[in-house]
C-alpha cells in the first residue's frame, strides 16, 4: 500500500521537476502521495491517478487521438479521490 | 468439495477483482460511452485504465488493445477480420499449427471456405511445431501465420522466439492464441514481432465474458482489421457494443495481479508441480509433452489402462480435473492435440490434464494415488 503512495509521490515530483505539470495540480496530488492513512481505502483511485500522473502530458488532447491524460483528467480523477473524504 | 485442479479451463477470480466487478455493477454503473456527465466519466476512465493494465504485460499500448468478449471473439477478429485486406493484396495463403484450439482452426477453416489455401505444421513427440517447417512453408503470398503461445492441453510452449526471427524479413501479419500463455509467462509476447494477440480475463483470474485483441501497430498503423460486427463505433469501430465496464475493470485488475505476482505465482506453482511429478511417476504415468517446455502450472499425463472418464469419475470426491480442453470435454472426440503428437489413441484415451494455481489449496496425494490405483487392470 504504501509503495504505491510513494511511487505517487515519485511520479508526481519527476511530472513537475522535470516536465510541464502545473503546481495547482501538484499540489493536491502530494498531498494524496503523503496521506495513505487518509486515502489507503481508496486505492482502486490512488492507482489510476498514478497511472495518469505517469502518462501525463500538457498536450494530450490537442492530436486526433488522446492516448495521455492532460490536467482536466486529473482533476478529474482528483475530485473522485476527494469524495470520498 | 473436491480440490479444483482444472485452471486451464478457467480460474478462480482473484477477490479483488471480483469486489472490483461489484463496485461497477452496483454502484458505479455509468455507460464509458457516454461521458457527458460524471457517471460516464468515470466509466470511461476505469475502462481506459484496464486498457493500458491489459497492455502493459504485453509491452504494447493502450491503443493498441480491442477488448473482446473473450480468446475466442479476439481469434475470430484477428484472422477473419484480416480476410479482406489479404485478398486486396493478392495474399491467399494462411499458415497454423496442428494443435491450436478450435477458436483458431473453425476460423482457419472458414478463411479456407473463403478461397484462402491453409497450410497447417505438424508438431513432434513434444508437443512443439517445428520453426524450420514453419520457415519452408511461408510463401510471398502468405498473409497470415497464426500459432499459439501455450497449449491449452498439453501446457507446452510454442518457440515463439525462434517463430519471430523467421518471420523478421516478412510481411505476413502475425497471430499468437495467447489465451493459455498471458499473464503467466510475459517475455514470449512482448515481442514486437507479433502483430495481434488474443488474450482471456477468465484464464488470469479474471471474468468470464470478457478478452483482448491486441494489435500492434505497425509505422503508426494498426493492422487493417474489418470489424465481424456493425452497430457502433466502439473500440475504434472494430467491436461495437456497449462496453462491460465492471467485466474490463476486472479484467484489468486481474492482468495488473498477473504481473506485479508473477514470479511468487510461478514458484508457488512450481512447488506444487514437484509434487504432481513424483505422484504420478510412482504411478508409471506416461507424460504428454516436454517438461523442458511446459509451463509450471499445468501436466498431462496418461495411465496405461485406465481410461481418462472411469479416473475423472472415481475422483471426483477429491480432486476436479479434466482430459482435454475445456471446450471439447463434455464430447467423446479424441484429442486432436495429443494425436498431432502421434500418442496412440489407447493412450490418449487414459490422458489427464491437471492445471492449478497459485490459489489451489493441498492434495490429499494419498487418497489419489490409492483410487488411481485400485482402478488399474
Amino acid at each position: 500500500m504504501n509503495a504505491l503512495f510513494q511511487d505517487l509521490e515519485t511520479a508526481t515530483l519527476e511530472q513537475f521537476n522535470e516536465r510541464e505539470l502545473p503546481q495547482w495540480l501538484a499540489d493536491p496530488l502530494l498531498e494524496v502521495a503523503r496521506n495513505p492513512e487518509k486515502y489507503g481505502d481508496r486505492e482502486y483511485l490512488v492507482e489510476m491517478l498514478l497511472a495518469q500522473v505517469r502518462e501525463y502530458d500538457v498536450y494530450a488532447d490537442t492530436g486526433c487521438c488522446k492516448w495521455a491524460y492532460d490536467h482536466e483528467d486529473l482533476k478529474r480523477t482528483l475530485g473522485w479521490l476527494k469524495e470520498g473524504e | 468439495m473436491a480440490v479444483y485442479l482444472d485452471c486451464n479451463a478457467t480460474t478462480p477470480v482473484e477477490p479483488s477483482v471480483a469486489a472490483l466487478a461489484a463496485r461497477f455493477l452496483e454502484k458505479d454503473f455509468g455507460n464509458p460511452a457516454s461521458p457527458i456527465h460524471d457517471h460516464g466519466l468515470f466509466a470511461r476512465a476505469a475502462v481506459e485504465h484496464a486498457r493500458a493494465q491489459v497492455a502493459q504485460v504485453v509491452a504494447a499500448r493502450p491503443d493498441e488493445v480491442i477488448f473482446t468478449s473473450g480468446a475466442t471473439e479476439a481469434n475470430n477478429l484477428a484472422l477473419l477480420g484480416l480476410a479482406e485486406a489479404a485478398r486486396r493484396e493478392g495474399r491467399c495463403h494462411v499458415i497454423t499449427t496442428a494443435v491450436e484450439h478450435k477458436a483458431v482452426l473453425e476460423p482457419c477453416e472458414e478463411l479456407q471456405r473463403l478461397g484462402f489455401e491453409l497450410t497447417v505444421l505438424p508438431v513432434a513427440a513434444d508437443g512443439r511445431f517445428d520453426p524450420k517447417q514453419l520457415a519452408a512453408a511461408l510463401r510471398p503470398d502468405t498473409a497470415l501465420v497464426s500459432t499459439m503461445q501455450v497449449n491449452n492441453e498439453t501446457g507446452v510452449s510454442q518457440p515463439l522466439a525462434e517463430t519471430a526471427e523467421i518471420l523478421s524479413g516478412h510481411g505476413a501479419w502475425w497471430h499468437v492464441d495467447a489465451a493459455q500463455g498471458f499473464g503467466k509467462e510475459l517475455a514470449p509476447l512482448q515481442n514486437p514481432r507479433i502483430d495481434l494477440i488474443a488474450v482471456s480475463g477468465h484464464k488470469i483470474h479474471g471474468p468470464k465474458g470478457i478478452g483482448a485483441l491486441v494489435a500492434r501497430k505497425r509505422d503508426g498503423f494498426l493492422p487493417p482489421l474489418r470489424p465481424l460486427m456493425f452497430g457502433g463505433g466502439q473500440e475504434q469501430g472494430l467491436r461495437p457494443g456497449t462496453l462491460p465496464t465492471p467485466l474490463i475493470a476486472g479484467f484489468g485488475e486481474a492482468a495488473k495481479l498477473a504481473l506485479r505476482d508473477h514470479e511468487q505465482r510461478r514458484e508457488a506453482c512450481r512447488t506444487f508441480r514437484a509434487e504432481v511429478l513424483r505422484v504420478f511417476a510412482d504411478l508409471g504415468a506416461r507424460r504428454n509433452g516436454d517438461e523442458r517446455h511446459t509451463l509450471p502450472h499445468v501436466l498431462n499425463v496418461s495411465l496405461p489402462g485406465i481410461p481418462s472418464d472411469r479416473a475423472i469419475h472415481a475422483l471426483k470426491g477429491t480432486i476436479a480435473l479434466s482430459s482435454t480442453s475445456a471446450c471439447t470435454s463434455h464430447t467423446r472426440t479424441p484429442s486432436h492435440v495429443l494425436a498431432a503428437m502421434g500418442i496412440p489413441p489407447e493412450l490418449a484415451e487414459c490422458s489427464l490434464r491437471l492445471s492449478w494455481c497459485h490459489l489451489t489449496p493441498a492434495v490429499d496425494w494419498n487418497r489419489v494415488t490409492e483410487i488411481l490405483r485400485r482402478l488399474r487392470p
